[in-house]
């Protein structure tokens, strides 16, 4: 057995192990913890295969950014919250289980159907390595035959992203200007900006507190307790009587 | 399989992490030295001369301190979190070329750890996984304040990691590779405008992507005027605020061996790596690396932290556009064939 071999045994082993860590973990920052570990091990042996741009778009494209969103999401509820990691449905747990076994199934049957030494494609060894590398040749080969594929893509990429602005649009016309302003405007100074209304309102006068003119003109409130400013903006214009 | 060259390659692995670990301890001197001087105090100088035993005091003091978890964390996580920032970020410095090979003993010592294709992702990719260490720290330890400063921290780095990726693709356009090695070799051409003789350091030819880069370089390690996730007037210390003893300086060191890494690397990107008048060699991307580090210092010094709205319209509004119009602007330039001077 040689290194390569055993080095992807390794690779392999501890792939499926973060998998299977996905499926029991019950806490679901662990789940991704798992899933992390999996899609690590996954880049491992893209680099045997000396796929190092894959490898690399994988850890930085899955592991980095898909990831961190669902780590993002799912920080900010509690497991007690989540009803799927307590309570196990049957219906779903069959459902799973078939899904899988089929899932399973397909890539067997693929796997076992079509040989792997298929017939060698035109990047030869020495075609490669005429362009400079692997990573070049992928390039050109994705920009000139599969252009139509990346221009597809991109637009798919482009709709979503539009489609995301559309559903964060606030409902009221009144609002949407104000977003669109807020959009042209980047704000460095004090936020009384654009982006607030033109005349906040007064503030509530604290109930049973004492307001008395200090030095130059700016008062000084005394309230019975703090808890009565919690609900008041840090800035705002206080009106003395 | 090549042992020998195996061997040699985590030989001088092994050397460039203890000097990068050495070159951190002393990179907090020295920011504290110049901070002192900009700030009109005089700064650490008692431990040793000039006070240039504090580092070493204050790893002592840090490894003594009780090492606390606290009592609703999750206790795993909480203890791995801090082993895997401070894992990470040396391994940026791999591929960082150091220098032409050099010959011992027979044997072909090569001045860097390892020459990979794909370098500038490789490390890119290194800060995308180095995320998890703030943002798993500060979700284990069970504490609002933390909890808050690491979903600070991880949508700031994620914002300011599409900046900087952007950011270099203008430099992959005109070397057409991904590798340090081919960059640097390109950088080492000479230029020649008229009666001027240039080095062909990317910085003239790429000064948009540069000012992108060094933005974006100082959001992403989280200093000041960014260091959003650790504003100490609103989050106590962010991400780390329950950590102490040796588990809190992993993130400290994290952090300063970043810098190292990110201003070396800007050193070899933009402005030429170990090129330089007189004799090529390491001196000279030791010099760069060493202006950049103090430019971290000054700007410390210089400027006050963001607001987070802002931090996130910069990014989003201006520094993005700014590299999508680099980026188009170098595709034509290079289209043309202006760029090949």
């Amino acid at each position: 057995m040689s290194l390569q071999v055993l080095i992807f045994s390794l690779l392999a082993c501890v792939s499926i192990l973060g998998a299977l860590g996905v499926v029991i973990a019950r806490n679901p920052v662990h789940s991704a913890i798992g899933l992390v570990l999996s899609f690590l091990n996954v880049a491992a042996i893209y680099l045997i295969a000396r796929a190092e741009f894959l490898a690399v778009v994988q850890v930085i494209v899955y592991a980095g950014a898909v990831i961190v969103l669902v780590v993002f999401v799912t920080m900010l509820v509690h497991p007690d919250d989540l009803p799927e990691f307590h309570g196990r449905r049957p219906l779903r747990i069959v459902t799973g289980l078939v899904l899988g076994v089929a899932l399973l199934l397909e890539v067997a049957a693929a796997v076992l159907t079509r040989s792997l030494s298929g017939a060698p494609g035109p990047w030869t060894d020495e075609a490669v390595a005429a362009v400079g590398g692997n990573t070049q040749a992928l390039g050109q080969t994705l920009y000139s035959d599969y252009m139509l594929a990346i221009q597809l893509t991109a637009l798919l990429l482009l709709a979503a992203t539009i489609g995301a602005i559309v559903l964060a649009r606030p409902e009221a016309v009144s609002e949407r200007v104000a977003a669109a302003r807020r959009t042209l405007t980047i704000s460095l100074a004090h936020p009384r900006g654009l982006d607030q209304p033109e005349r906040p309102p007064a503030l509530p006068r604290p109930s049973d507190g004492q307001v008395k003119p200090a030095g130059s003109g700016r008062p000084i409130v005394l309230a019975r307790s703090a808890n009565e400013f919690t609900e008041q903006p840090a800035w705002g214009e206080w009106r003395t009587p | 399989m090549d042992w020998q060259r195996l061997l040699v390659s985590y030989f001088v692995g092994f050397v460039l992490l203890n000097v990068l670990l050495g070159l951190m301890a002393y990179m907090t001197w020295f920011e504290r030295r110049v901070l002192a001087r900009m700030q009109h105090r005089v700064g650490p100088n008692r431990t040793g001369p000039f006070g240039l035993l504090q580092p070493i005091a204050d790893g002592i003091k840090l490894l003594a301190k009780e090492d606390i978890v606290p009592a609703n964390a999750d206790r795993l996580v909480f203890l791995v979190a801090p082993l895997l920032s401070f894992a990470l970020a040396p391994l940026g410095a791999a591929v960082i070329p150091f220098g032409e090979s050099l010959h011992l003993f027979g044997l072909e010592i090569p001045l860097l750890v390892a020459d990979i294709n794909v370098a500038v992702l490789y490390v890119l990719a290194l800060g995308s996984i180095g995320v998890y260490g703030i943002i798993l720290g500060g979700y284990a330890s069970g504490n609002r304040y933390s909890l808050l400063g690491a979903l600070r921290s991880t949508a700031q780095v994620i914002s300011y990691e599409l900046v900087l990726g952007l950011s270099l693709v203008g430099v992959f356009i005109l070397a057409g590779s991904f590798s340090l090695q081919d960059i640097l070799r390109e950088q080492q051409r000479v230029l020649v405008i008229g009666p001027l003789t240039l080095p062909n350091w990317y910085i003239l030819s790429q000064p948009l992507a540069f000012a992108l880069f060094l933005i974006a370089a100082v959001a992403e390690t989280n200093r000041a005027p960014f260091d959003l996730p650790e504003a100490e007037t609103e989050l106590v210390a962010g991400y780390f605020t329950e950590y102490s003893g040796f588990r809190f300086s992993f993130y400290f060191l994290a952090e300063y061996i970043n810098m190292i890494v990110v201003s070396l690397l800007a050193g070899t990107l933009f402005v030429g790596g170990i090129d330089g008048p007189f004799a090529d060699g390491v001196w000279w991307l030791a010099l760069k690396a060493l202006f950049f580090l103090f430019f971290y210092v000054w700007l410390r010094a210089t400027l006050p932290r963001f607001r987070y709205d802002q931090l996130m319209g910069l990014a989003w509004k201006v520094l993005l556009p700014l590299a999508l119009l680099n980026i188009g602007l170098t595709g034509l330039v290079r289209l043309w064939g202006i760029g090949a001077l």
